[in-house]
């Protein structure tokens, strides 16, 4: 400790009192500290207070604001460090606050339920019914009826899993039926009846295969979604895996168009990744024209969403829904390939082969389909790079969606 | 589909950079995949292109074989740019090779299949194999294709420009100078010019001189009849094979090329002649050779043209957009339909699309022979609301007509438990729908399992009979990176040979509860698991009992069956340490686990509440009953003895204490059991109670041998 004395000046004797206040652990030493530094008598501030006494007046001026100075800070530190260390105690008999509490066990939800979850709410608000689909399934359901034929190369797009022994069809597919639609008269059928039931031979490759399992049971006017996994012969990598989620949605009536199809799916799209930072922005069906991305050439309006034309053999015209590069905001990047833009569902008005498949009249109905993968959303929408990931259920991963951190 | 900008620009006049190019044609159904700014590449002398040069890479969809080449791709740009299409390519050649007819051919064309191969046009040519001019190699660098000499690299590049599969033989290595198009013989074999032998079957179309087969058709020449750097005379082919047989021998042989990925999708059967004369006029623009003789075609299916009807309200119903009349026969015309317009038509009858009366347009259209997409008015549809921009499509929605049908109540129910599981502190998992064989066999029950034919790999042979293998690598996955506590459920379809069903299952390891600075730890034991399946049942209301069981995958004597709506709904126990030892867990865990059907679980009435209880108005009177029975006895034989002897004024019976140890004999156990009584109608006395509990001690000791303590 430094012995008190004047010849050094107030605002240098600072930095000697901060270095001592550094090393105070407790409340005796901080008023020891008080009393040597500020006390009325023999601390450093009345050693000074001393000194201008003595000093010539041009003197006095300075020593005087510098003493000054000098104890308000003091002071103030003094005062700091004496609220620091109340702050560190409780008081006598008192419950200590700070201890953990005793959390109940509290389950996390998987981000792919979550998706799901979401997209289930869009469409319930949007009055459609939500079905689930059988897994495996026929080649007919599967391929032949979505104008798939058993050599058409786009069959090449989706590598089938087999099973090496045929299943005996259920009689009851499932889904449970629908109000009478007593509204479509005669349903728009040119009455081709059901197929009698084919043995299960592979695990569906999209949840398409639902489309014609519902219509050949079911009138129009149909508007559905079907949300389960669908299998593919692709090896584990970081961006494929062998089944995945996928939600489908279906709407048949007299005058579905492919404008209802765009305002459907691109305010869809928009409201899944409209606001990553907190919930999704409310579904709003008014709002649909303004997320639409703008004029007949290539010049950017900055919309979030666009709706672009495609091929699927099931769906004719087909278009595709991008939705803005979550990683570059269209800027250019390699998770984008360069382009800015990421595509994220397919979907097209219904092809008229598979209206006839079905039993409904092409000249009298019309219909929209859409199909997206589950895991390519919750990739995007929370940054995961490997889809791995979400089949490992590694609990530190689960931890980070649904109710907060444990 | 790799394309060089330049070489685009052969045949249109496109403003703009490849960027702006890509961006609008994404926009018409092109999707750019890459972009690649190329600088300094030597060009041909006719090349109109100026500025930077780039490679497009554009995706091309599976039904627009057409789009596979510069010119087809040249035709989409320069219909979204509104710009004329110069559909022969530069330099346009004087000479019509066809004029020739009349001269004797050295070569004869035999087409045994007709049905195979629908055209097939030759043509020879004098040549001196060498490189070919720079500027063709490094056009044909920047789309992918290896330049080797003149004569290869002149057929690769008329592939590449036109869309169109040619291939050139050594005219020395034709035997008897003939060309027969026919099936494989049976065993044929044939070394490809990649070097490999294959062996082909009778439905494969081959090329043969007189002697043997000298190439696939379609698929890839033979090695044998290759040109070769003393080759000094070429015969070239362009021809049509059936999409389908192309497709089956290049599968079967596993052998895709550049030809057959055109021919399997559809090449235009127009096209041949005209690739020849391309490929002709190259050569001898090139240097590469001369001509010789003419041109053989032999063509013994003619095509016959598509002619399909377009009408206004059609467009205008599917698309939802009305497209003005100009654009609607610009845009077909551009993409090379022939459009005639045919005047109004007036709706006769009534109809749902179109109010009667209401007059519409109507086009006669003819469809191009490279576009063997377009087989129906909707197609043609397509085509005009792609060119005039979804971008102009209004954004709406269907209306809604009906009342929205009910939703799946299995998806309510799947929630229910999930929620349920969630609040119980089980975090939701999601596992494959496959497993390996010989993990699934324990938990099959004894059933068989639904095997794959081609599965990816042993991992993933057959499909789960039950979540619980897959849950409990999900366990020892989490275990292996050091969480020791683990509650994990998961909801999904299990497999069998019956079909499918969904499951909910649970898997439990670690300690009871969270572990806390208070201490109490307790590892996880059979009840904690029990009361969770409790719980779920509850919620889905349903009275479940349990009875022990054993299963292969259980540890014995820690097992048990859930009883429910007169089914066995589930299993409940301790996983059988030595399967969790083979899933890398370690041995000293206790792992519980169970599995529910929720097929069975369905909740079998509307479980909306039916009738809420008034609440009692009579004050309950509470007993407590100590008894010292045969520890064998079960829980659930006590509380039927009970309930038989009791009054009916027992609303509640449950045990609170149960002991054995110090001062109970072997074979015995302590129990303590709290009894509630009350009545509905009036305040029972302690009278009446007293007689209750003496007549159910006295059941007690009759039938149990129990002794009150």
């Amino acid at each position: 400790m430094i012995p008190i004395d004047t010849s050094i000046a107030p605002d240098r004797a600072l930095s000697v009192f901060q270095d001592e206040l550094s090393g105070v652990r407790t409340d005796a030493e901080l008023q020891a500290l008080r009393t040597r530094w500020v006390g009325r008598k023999g601390s450093w501030v009345a050693a000074y207070m001393d000194a201008i006494g003595r000093a010539s007046p041009e003197a006095k001026r300075t020593l005087g604001r510098l003493a000054n100075e000098l104890k308000r800070s003091i002071e103030t530190a003094i005062a700091e460090r004496e609220a620091a260390l109340a702050a560190m105690r409780r008081a006598p008999g008192s419950v200590d606050v700070t201890l953990p509490g005793r959390r109940p066990a509290i389950g996390h939800r998987h981000p792919l339920s979550l998706v799901r979850e979401e997209v289930q709410e869009i469409f319930t608000r949007l009055g459609y019914q939500v079905l689930e689909g059988r897994e495996i399934e026929d080649d007919y359901h599967n391929f032949e009826a979505l104008n798939m034929p058993a050599d058409h190369p786009a069959r090449d797009m989706q590598d089938t899993l087999y099973l090496a022994e045929p299943v005996a069809p259920p009689g009851d597919f499932g889904p449970p039926q629908g109000p009478p639609s007593a509204s479509s008269g005669d349903g728009g059928r040119r009455g081709k009846a059901p197929l009698t039931p084919q043995p299960l031979t592979l695990l569906r490759t999209h949840t398409s295969a639902m489309q014609i399992r519902y219509m050949e049971q079911h009138d129009w006017p149909v508007r559905l979604i079907v949300i389960g996994p669908v299998y593919r012969r692709d090896n584990l990598d970081l961006t494929h895996t062998p089944m995945v989620h996928q939600v489908e949605g279906l709407v048949v009536g007299p005058n579905i168009t492919l404008a209802d199809l765009k305002g459907t799916v691109t305010s869809m799209a928009a409201a899944l990744f409209g606001d990553s930072s907190g919930p999704s922005r409310p579904f709003d069906a008014a709002q649909g024209p303004e997320l639409v991305e703008g004029r007949a050439s290539s010049t950017d309006d900055g919309s979030l969403v666009r709706f672009r034309p495609s091929f699927f053999p099931y769906t004719e015209p087909s278009a595709e829904v991008d939705i803005r590069c979550i990683r570059c905001k269209g800027e250019g990047c390699p998770i984008c390939k360069r382009t800015g833009w990421l595509e994220i569902l397919g979907s097209g008005m219904v092809h008229p082969v598979v209206f006839e498949h079905v039993g409904y009249d092409p000249e009298r109905v019309t219909g929209f389909a859409f199909g997206m993968g589950i895991e390519r959303v919750a990739m995007l929408k929370w940054d995961v790079e490997d889809i791995r990931l979400f089949y490992e259920n590694d609990l530190r991963f689960l931890e980070q969606f649904g109710y907060g951190r444990s | 589909m790799k394309v060089l900008l330049s070489w685009i620009r052969d045949f249109v006049d496109v403003p703009g950079t490849g960027e702006e190019i890509g961006g609008l044609m994404s926009l018409r159904g092109l999707p750019l995949e890459g972009l690649e700014p190329i600088d300094g590449l030597p060009s041909p002398p006719w090349s109109r292109h100026e500025g930077p040069d780039a490679v497009l890479d554009f995706e091309v969809t599976a039904n627009r074989p057409d789009c596979l080449s510069i010119r087809g791709i040249a035709r989409e740009i320069a219909t979204a740019y509104r710009v004329p299409l110069n559909s022969r390519p530069a330099p346009r050649s004087n000479a019509d090779r066809t004029s020739d007819a009349g001269v004797a051919s050295e070569i004869t064309v035999t087409i045994d299949d007709p049905d195979l191969c629908g055209r097939y046009v030759a043509g020879m040519a004098d040549v001196h194999v060498a490189a070919s001019p720079e500027w063709m190699q490094a056009r044909l660098a920047a789309c992918g294709v290896r330049p080797i000499n003149n004569i290869v690299d002149i057929t690769n590049y008329v592939l590449i420009e036109l869309g169109h599969p040619m291939h050139a033989f050594d005219l020395r290595r034709l035997h008897g100078s003939a060309i027969v198009v026919r099936r494989a013989r049976s065993d044929e074999r044939l070394t490809t010019l990649d070097g490999k032998e294959r062996v082909l079957t009778a439905d494969m179309l081959v090329i043969a001189d007189a002697e043997r087969a000298s190439a696939i058709g379609g698929v890839m020449g033979g090695a044998e009849s290759e040109v070769a750097a003393d080759t000094a005379t070429i015969v070239l082919e362009s021809a049509w094979f059936k999409p389908q047989s192309v497709r089956s021998t290049s599968k079967r042989l596993a052998l895709r090329t550049e030809a057959s990925y055109r021919f399997e999708r559809g090449a235009d059967v127009t096209a041949p002649p005209e690739a020849m004369r391309r490929a002709l006029e190259l050569i001898e623009l090139t240097g590469a050779g001369r001509a010789r003789g003419p041109l053989i075609d032999c063509h013994p299916r003619p095509h016959e043209p598509r002619e399909l009807t377009l009408d206004a309200p059609a467009i205008k119903n599917l698309l939802g957009m009305d497209v003005p009349h100009a654009e609607v026969t610009r845009i077909l015309r551009s993409l090379g339909f022939e459009v005639q317009t045919l005047g109004s038509w007036q709706a006769s009858q009534p109809d749902a699309a179109l109010p009667v009366g209401q007059i519409g347009q109507v086009w006669r259209v003819r469809v191009p022979p490279w576009r063997v997409d377009i087989q129906r008015k909707v197609d043609l549809i397509e085509e005009v609301g792609r060119h005039y921009g979804f971008e102009h499509l209004a954004a709406t929605f269907p209306a809604v007509e009906q009342a929205p049908p009910p939703t799946d109540s299995r998806i309510g129910r799947d929630n229910r438990v999930r929620q349920t599981l969630l609040a119980t502190g089980f975090s939701e998992a999601i596992t494959f729908g496959f497993v390996e064989h010989s993990v699934a066999a324990p938990y099959a029950n004894g059933a068989a399992v639904v095997k794959l034919a081609n599965p990816l790999s042993e991992k993933f042979a057959v499909l789960r009979p039950s979540l619980l293998p897959g849950l409990v690598d999900a366990v020892s996955h989490n275990r292996r990176h050091g969480r020791r506590d683990v509650r994990l459920f998961e909801i999904g379809t299990r497999f069998a040979a019956a079909g499918e069903t969904r499951g909910a299952a649970v898997a439990w390891t670690g300690l009871a509860a969270p572990d806390h600075w208070s201490g109490g730890q307790r590892e996880v034991d059979f009840f904690d698991v029990k009361g969770v399946i409790e719980q779920i049942c509850a919620a889905l209301d349903a009275d479940a009992s349990f009875v022990p069981t054993t299963r292969e995958y259980l540890v014995a004597g820690r097992a048990a069956e859930v009883h429910a709506r007169s089914s066995v709904i589930g299993v409940l126990g301790q996983l059988n340490p030595s399967i969790a030892e083979s899933r890398e867990l370690p041995m000293s865990d206790a792992v519980y686990v169970a599995e529910l059907d929720l097929e069975l679980l369905s909740p079998a009435k509307s479980t909306a509440l039916r009738r809420a209880e008034p609440l009692p108005r009579f004050p309950l009177i509470v007993r407590d009953v100590s008894i010292l029975v045969d520890d064998t006895l079960s829980a659930e034989t006590v509380r039927g003895t009970i309930r038989a002897a009791a009054p009916p004024t027992l609303v509640d019976l449950r045990e609170f204490d149960r002991y054995q140890g110090r001062g109970i004999p072997d074979g015995k156990v302590s129990l303590a059991l709290r009894l509630t009584f009350r009545a509905a109608d009036r305040t029972l006395t302690d009278a009446e109670v007293h007689a209750g509990m003496d007549a159910i001690v006295a059941a007690l000791r009759n039938n149990l041998g129990a002794i009150q303590r």
